[in-house]
Order: structure tokens, then C-alpha cells, then sequence
């Protein structure tokens, strides 16, 4: 009995410390978005009066709109090539030989594993050889080496769990091979798919250190605002942040509810 | 043997990853090796087997130092991420589904925001004028601002809240593997909560508290954006001492030295967490 008791006083106090926690992780990004509406030109909290007036500033801004555009074009170049080159990994992986299996699966998914900071220096060191460092040609890749892992990991999750006899049964029905995957398996790794592709865009779309290395005159967002925050903290980085902030958190949220209703529809009873 | 056949070709889909990886993953680590044993002088690199690199890395003093001092955040970092992450992953071991969902989806969602966008809310809470000492002057209980970030505490506290996640999941993963009765059995043996959690259930989750361990240890060492934010030219780390020697010195021969000596570190740190979770799976 003494026991029951203090066994429940213990997961009480355990729930007070995790909504602690909870709250630690939280509520820095929840303060961020209220000071980004702020009307004056100094940060403070809480504001003495609000306004749009720093998102007008921002949306206006010339820097602002050329690297936020430079960050969306990449990431929508890398998005869909992560997505391809990986799931061709993944179903490689999985319908391949047994025997290796493990140890190439490690390899592919070891950039994850290295510092960014040795994978940036060694980057760019070949960049700077081939005199492509400050170009598209030289951020593509660097980031595809950083995302496909993601998408070998989430989809390759979805292939293990595919009936493989489903895309049998289409081929024995007349379908190609390729045709059989295209019409049967993809549709039923949708989520592993969708999963990959916001991952993919998420961490292209706030890649640092990398393309810091690589960039020498071209700025990504995260360029810009590194550089800005080290200038001078002003209202105009908090609402860069909160947009940013609403874009990986808006694709988060599809991840979470698409991941989860594809995932019902999918399993087929 | 078609079938053998069929399973082999199915690896030509390996072709497009692998080649991406030997130009910006496999060669630039080959070559980071090779320049860690050229010459630098003059501002030339003179490509040879030269362990000067080395010698002066170990016996400069201030590298090893901030080497040290890397190691030393980072394991600060690592306990800490614990301390937090560990009660976390049993509440939401014990949660109903509905309430696990949310502790995941707070959990997680932090993982898909930006660093950068973390690290200004950082900024915001405790700088010079941040909203703790601003409020604390506000009140009178301060005459001049606390030193809150700029300092080591600064930058545990951001890379703490940058990779918590990663901690707490391997956990959770691990204790969701636990069979429930081996608690109870020992509850029932009159063993006290206290008694349980660290006979029974710690024992038990250690495979997913090394895995954490390891991840958030690995990539504590690798940061670099933080600790510029949060530390600014107060603390320096490793990564900012290559970032430097590389883009201001233009010396890579020693850059190179000193990857491989970040490399290594983490080498060890994957030996020792695979030796734990093998030690640990045998229970």
C-alpha cells in the first residue's frame, strides 16, 4: 500500500517535471512569435504595443526576398532528386541480396553520422577544385548527400512493411515490371514517401554550415540571418524567424496528420 | 539462380547514391586524410606524409585545450539531456495513446524547426537586454545585466534544447521494449519505486539510453552555429577552430588534422556505445 502511494506521488512529481520540460522546449519559440509582432523598433517582452510593421519590413526587404528565394529554389530542386535517388536506394536495399545488406545500409546512411562541419570542409575543398564552390552545381549534391539518408530511413520503413506479393500479383496480371511499382507499391508507400520529401526540404531548406563553406557571395536564408543576428538583434529577425518557423512548422503538421491518415488508409484489411 | 540473379540487379539502384557519395562524402573525407599529412608553408600546401600537422595540433597547447574543452561541453550537454530526457520518456511510456501522441508531437515537432530560428529565440530570453534581464532590472533586482549567455551556460542550455529529441526517443524506444511484469514482480517483491527504477527498469533501457548518449554526444561535438551564437568569441570550440584555421588561414593541412581529430573522438565515443549496447543486450 505504502508503495502504491509513493509509486503515484512518483509519477506525479515525473508529470509536473515533463510539462517542465515540455515548457522549456516550447515556450522560447512561443515568446519568439509574439515579440516578432511587435510595433517599435527595439525587442521586448511583452511588447508595448503590436503591429505588422517588422513583416512589412521584412517582406519588403530586397536581402530578405533574394535569400529566402535562393533557400526555396533549392530546397524545391533538392526535394524532388533526394526523393528519387533515395527511393531507388531504399528499394535497393530491400530487394537486393541478404548477404552485405547490413553493411551497405550502414554506408548509406553514414553522412548522417559525420560532423556537418568535416562534411562542409571536405566539400567544399572539392568544390574548390573543380572552381564550382559558389554555384548550384556545388549546393545540389552537398545537400543530397545530407537528406538521402533521411529518405533511405522513411522509406525504406514503408517498403518493409509492403506486401511484396501485391506487386507480384500485378505483374501476373499483365502489368511491367516498372509499371507494377509505379500503380501498386508507391501509392501504398505514400507516407514513407511524404515523409522522405518534408525531411528532404526541412533540412535543405535549413542547411548551414555547408553552404556556408561553399557560399562566397550567394546568400541562403539561414546565411542571411546568421549574418544579420551577428550584425545586430533587431524586430526584423524575429519575424524571420517566425516565418520560417510557420514553413517547417506548417510542413511538420502535414507530415504528423498526412503520416497518420495515409497510414490508416493504407493498410489494407 | 534467375532469382539470385534478379536480386543482384536490383542494386544497380544503388548506383546514382553511390556515386553522389563518392564525390561529396567518400573522396572529401579521403582527401581531408591525405591533407592532414601535407606541408603547409608559405600559404602552399606541398602534398607528402608530414606528421607536423599532428605535432603541432598535440603540442600547441591551445587546440588540445579546446579539444578538451568540446569534449568537456559536450558531455555536459549529453548529462544534461539525460537528466531532462529521461523522466520524459517514462511519463510518456506510461501515458495513455492520446496523451502519448501529444508528448510525441512536442517532442518531435522542435526536431523540424529551424536551429538557427531556436538559437534567436535564445538570443531574445537571455541576452544583455533579454527578457530575464530586462525584467529583473525592471524590478530593481539587478543593477547590471547576469551574464546568461556568452558563456558556456549559454551554450548548454541551446544545444540542449537544439537536440533533446534525440535523446528522449532512443529512451522511449527502449522502454516501450521493457515486459512490464518484470517491474511488477520486482514491486511485488516489496522492492520500493526507487528500488525498481534503478535494479529493474535502468538496467533494462540501457541499449536506448547509450544510443541517445551516442547521438546527441556526436553531434554536440560537430556543432558549430550554436556555440557562435550562444558563446560568441567567449567559448570556443573545435568546429569554430577549424571553421577559422580554414576560412581565414587558409590552412588546411591543419584543418584537416584537426577533423580527424574530431573524428576520431567520435569513433570512440560509436566503440564504446556498441560495446555498452551489447553489454546491455545480453540482459
Amino acid at each position: 500500500m505504502e508503495n502504491e502511494y509513493s509509486s503515484r506521488l512518483g509519477y506525479r512529481l515525473l508529470l509536473i517535471f515533463t510539462c517542465l520540460v515540455i515548457t522549456f522546449l516550447i515556450a522560447p519559440l512561443a515568446i519568439l512569435v509574439v515579440q516578432s509582432f511587435t510595433a517599435e523598433s527595439y525587442l521586448s517582452f511583452p511588447p508595448p504595443s503590436y503591429g505588422m510593421r517588422w513583416y512589412a519590413d521584412v517582406l519588403n526587404s530586397a536581402d530578405w526576398q533574394d535569400s529566402a528565394g535562393l533557400s526555396l529554389l533549392l530546397a524545391c530542386i533538392v526535394t524532388p532528386c533526394s526523393l528519387a535517388i533515395g527511393t531507388m536506394a531504399a528499394f535497393a536495399l530491400n530487394r537486393g541480396p541478404s548477404r552485405g545488406r547490413r553493411a551497405m545500409y550502414a554506408l548509406m546512411i553514414s553522412p548522417m553520422v559525420l560532423p556537418h562541419i568535416v562534411l562542409g570542409l571536405g566539400i567544399f575543398r572539392i568544390a574548390l577544385e573543380l572552381n564550382i564552390s559558389d554555384t548550384m552545381i556545388a549546393f545540389v549534391p552537398a545537400h543530397l548527400t545530407i537528406t538521402i539518408p533521411f529518405v533511405i530511413i522513411t522509406v525504406g520503413a514503408s517498403l518493409q512493411s509492403f506486401d511484396i506479393s501485391m506487386e507480384e500479383a500485378a505483374q501476373s496480371l499483365g502489368a511491367s515490371k516498372f509499371g507494377s511499382v509505379w500503380y501498386v507499391t508507391l501509392p501504398i508507400i505514400r507516407p514513407g514517401l511524404i515523409a522522405g520529401a518534408i525531411f528532404s526540404f526541412i533540412i535543405s531548406f535549413d542547411e548551414f554550415i555547408i553552404t556556408f563553406f561553399l557560399a562566397t557571395y550567394s546568400r541562403t536564408l539561414p546565411l542571411e540571418m546568421f549574418s544579420t543576428l551577428m550584425f545586430q538583434v533587431k524586430p526584423s529577425i524575429a519575424a524571420v524567424s517566425s516565418l520560417t518557423l510557420a514553413v517547417t512548422a506548417g510542413l511538420t503538421a502535414i507530415l504528423m496528420f498526412r503520416g497518420q491518415v495515409a497510414g490508416e488508409s493504407g493498410v489494407i484489411k | 539462380m534467375s532469382d539470385a540473379n534478379q536480386k543482384f540487379k536490383a542494386w544497380w539502384l544503388l548506383s546514382p547514391t553511390l556515386l553522389l557519395y563518392s564525390l561529396t562524402f567518400l573522396l572529401p573525407v579521403l582527401l581531408l586524410v591525405v591533407m592532414s599529412f601535407a606541408k603547409f608553408e608559405n600559404s602552399v600546401t606541398e602534398f607528402g606524409f608530414y606528421l607536423g600537422n599532428y605535432r603541432k595540433v598535440f603540442g600547441d597547447g591551445i587546440t588540445l585545450l579546446i579539444f578538451w574543452r568540446t569534449v568537456k561541453l559536450s558531455v555536459y550537454i549529453t548529462v544534461a539531456c539525460v537528466v531532462l530526457g529521461f523522466p520524459v520518456a517514462m511519463v510518456m511510456r506510461r501515458a495513455g495513446p492520446r496523451g502519448r501522441l501529444w508528448l510525441l508531437f512536442f517532442i518531435v515537432s522542435p526536431l523540424l524547426t529551424s536551429i538557427i530560428v531556436r538559437n534567436v529565440a535564445w538570443v531574445l530570453i537571455l541576452g544583455r537586454s533579454g527578457i530575464i534581464n530586462d525584467t529583473l532590472r525592471e524590478w530593481g533586482l539587478i543593477a547590471s545585466p547576469l551574464p546568461l549567455m556568452y558563456n558556456s551556460f549559454g551554450v548548454v542550455l541551446a544545444v540542449v534544447h537544439v537536440y533533446m529529441s534525440f535523446m528522449v526517443l532512443p529512451i522511449y524506444g527502449a522502454l516501450q521494449a521493457i515486459n512490464p511484469s518484470t517491474e511488477e514482480a520486482a514491486a511485488s517483491l516489496g522492492a520500493s519505486p526507487l528500488r525498481v527504477f534503478w535494479f529493474v527498469t535502468l538496467p533494462q533501457s540501457l541499449p536506448g539510453l547509450a544510443a541517445g548518449c551516442t547521438l546527441v554526444f556526436i553531434l554536440s561535438m560537430g556543432v558549430y552555429l550554436t556555440p557562435v551564437i550562444m558563446g560568441g568569441n567567449f567559448v570556443v570550440t573545435l568546429p569554430m577552430l577549424i571553421t577559422d584555421v580554414v576560412r581565414n588561414q587558409y590552412n588546411w593541412p591543419t584543418a584537416s588534422a584537426m577533423s580527424l581529430m574530431l573524428l576520431v573522438a567520435i569513433g570512440a565515443m560509436v566503440l564504446v556505445s556498441s560495446v555498452v549496447q551489447k553489454f546491455g543486450g545480453r540482459h
